[in-house]
């Protein structure tokens, strides 16, 4: 989770596997957003001495929708290049990493981004360190020092970073795919056991982040900073993605793949849990390498979705208005595939119109909460998830008790949830200390020497 | 649909990355010189090699990749000439062109 090798073929093939994606407007910047796809998944931090990194035979793509088509009029995408001082040593780095020019560092990794208007593609910036990952107290002394000095700035306003950070998302993943656990609930499944706090198993994991801040000008289908909740073009829709060449050839003469063909899509990310658990197991590589304008295959599996029917069954007795619910679940549609029309929340919208597309949808005329709070629109904070998405929130809480039918009184206020849908949790929160407050949000990677804690 | 002579391929992979790499394979060479010999490659692959795929031999469909561009035609000399390598080089049944 949150798509975390949730497909089985993007499972075998990390360095493009698209974790999660996030968009929010910038708490220290407000005119601007931020958005950060994530890749590389479940990384051990002491994953050395080939430790992590982008593909460089990967494409990475940002994608954004200005004027609800579910189509990308703008598109950010990034290629990496990586470079080896010396050949002849096992080591990534021969002494301390001090700066990124650090004749010490051997393995480093560049990038190009491209930014693409309605087709067009304009290089906007090469040649783009990024940081090293985290090793250690001996190899990586000033951890803080050398990923700050990552963060770039480009000519057009935009700022950038893409390098190893700490996994922002926050899951009780051993519990969740054991038969949809929840640990502080557990004396009520079928298979119980006493009570027990939740264990957030990504909290020492690292994962490589894109990020990148980006005036709303330009973004906007109109050029403006909308101020209006209720207009369209203060609504995104925003979803990133990976391809790889269509052939790609090993050569024993060759230390290089040799490559061929068009780019073919192989990851992509909208919504948290979209693929993971409301597309079914044989669609998801399909859904892997489709754009969200096809998305309407998949309405049945949202209006109807497989977790809904599943929570009464492993919670005996918990869900009995959800069981009697039959329904299709146009508050799940609304929030996965459309958005939300004016109307359902009060002074609010983030709707893209009748096309069914999994994309997030952030209206950026919503100013950055004062108090956030990581259960977002549902617990009255409309800054946050579903309305785009926050690196703290709470999406798994959020998404089991849209699930649960706790969102259902959106669409019909005769429905009464059952008393346990709001109290459903996974006992795990975003936890202190974990990001930043100012770009890139995402916190620290933890280092491979004191990774995992040894005193335990 | 355009037609796809042995000219234009020629072209195509000449333009995506010199005539050595369309060379450095049996089946492609096939496609350049009806009398085509199995030979040792004369250096590692192109990193971005000209590709033809034999899509479907009864059809006479092979798809071209250059670059990160991909074409399919229908060129029945084209497939036969692949298929009649692949079949000599390799000893293997690589179907029929209708």
């Amino acid at each position: 989770m949150s798509s975390h090798r949730e497909a089985p073929e993007i499972s075998k093939d990390p360095v493009a596997d698209n974790a999660d994606v996030y968009a929010f407007v910038s708490p220290d910047k407000p005119d601007t957003v931020t958005i950060i796809s994530n890749f590389v998944p479940l990384q051990a931090p002491p994953g050395g001495p080939n430790f992590f990194e982008f593909g460089d035979d990967v494409l990475y793509s940002i994608h954004i929708d200005n004027d609800a088509d579910s189509e990308p009029e703008i598109e950010y995408q990034f290629r990496f290049q990586s470079k080896l001082r010396n050949p002849n040593t096992f080591l990534y780095n021969t002494g301390p990493i001090t700066s990124l020019d650090s004749p010490n560092w051997n393995k480093r990794q560049f990038y190009s981004i491209a930014r693409v208007d309605k087709g067009k593609s304009t290089m906007i910036a090469s040649g783009l360190a990024c940081p090293p990952c985290n090793i250690g107290p001996r190899s990586t002394p000033k951890y803080e020092a050398l990923a700050a000095a990552a963060v770039h700035t480009l000519p057009g306003g935009e700022r950038v970073f893409a390098g190893q950070r700490n996994d922002p998302f926050f899951v009780d993943l051993g519990a969740i795919f054991d038969l949809a656990d929840l640990r502080p609930f557990q004396q009520l499944h079928l298979i119980h056991s006493a009570a027990t706090a939740g264990v957030d198993d990504t909290r020492t994991l690292n994962i490589h982040s894109i990020a990148i801040q980006v005036p709303i000008r330009k973004l906007t289908k109109d050029g403006s900073v909308p101020k209006d909740v209720m207009s369209s073009t203060s609504v995104l829709g925003i979803w990133s993605s990976a391809s790889r060449r269509k052939v790609r050839m090993a050569d024993a003469a060759n230390d290089e793949k040799a490559e061929s063909g068009p780019w073919v899509q192989v990851s992509r990310l909208g919504n948290p849990l979209f693929n993971e658990v409301v597309v079914p197991l044989g669609k998801k590589d399909e859904w892997n390498g489709q754009t969200p304008a096809a998305d309407a295959e998949y309405l049945p599996n949202v209006q109807h979705p497989e977790l809904s029917g599943l929570l009464p069954v492993l919670y005996p007795g918990v869900f009995p208005n959800l069981k009697a619910l039959t329904a299709a679940r146009a508050d799940l549609v609304a929030i996965l595939l459309t958005g939300l029309p004016a109307g359902v929340v009060p002074e609010f919208q983030n709707y893209t119109g009748k096309k069914y597309a999994d994309m997030l949808r952030l209206n950026v005329a919503v100013p950055p909460a004062k108090k956030p709070n990581p259960i977002g629109l549902i617990a009255g904070d409309a800054a946050g998830f579903p309305n785009g998405r926050r690196v703290f929130d709470d999406t798994t809480t959020v998404e089991l008790r849209a699930f649960a039918g706790v969102t259902y009184p959106l669409v019909d206020k005769t429905f009464t949830p059952d008393g346990a849908a709001s109290k459903v949790d996974q006992g795990v929160g975003p936890g202190p200390n974990r990001y930043l407050s100012t770009f890139p949000y995402v916190g620290t990677p933890h280092d491979g020497y004191s990774t995992p804690d040894h005193t335990l | 649909m355009t037609r796809f002579s042995r000219l234009s391929f020629l072209k195509s992979a000449g333009a995506a990355a010199g005539v050595a790499a369309a060379t450095s394979s049996p089946a492609l060479a096939a496609a350049i010189d009806p009398g085509a010999v199995e030979t040792k490659p004369s250096g590692p692959l192109a990193r971005e090699p000209v590709v033809a795929i034999v899509r479907d031999p009864g059809l006479g469909e092979v798809t071209v990749m250059a670059g990160t561009t991909e074409k399919t035609y229908k060129d029945r000399t084209l497939v036969k000439r692949l298929l009649k390598a692949a079949a000599n080089n390799h000893g293997v049944n690589v179907g029929e062109v209708g």
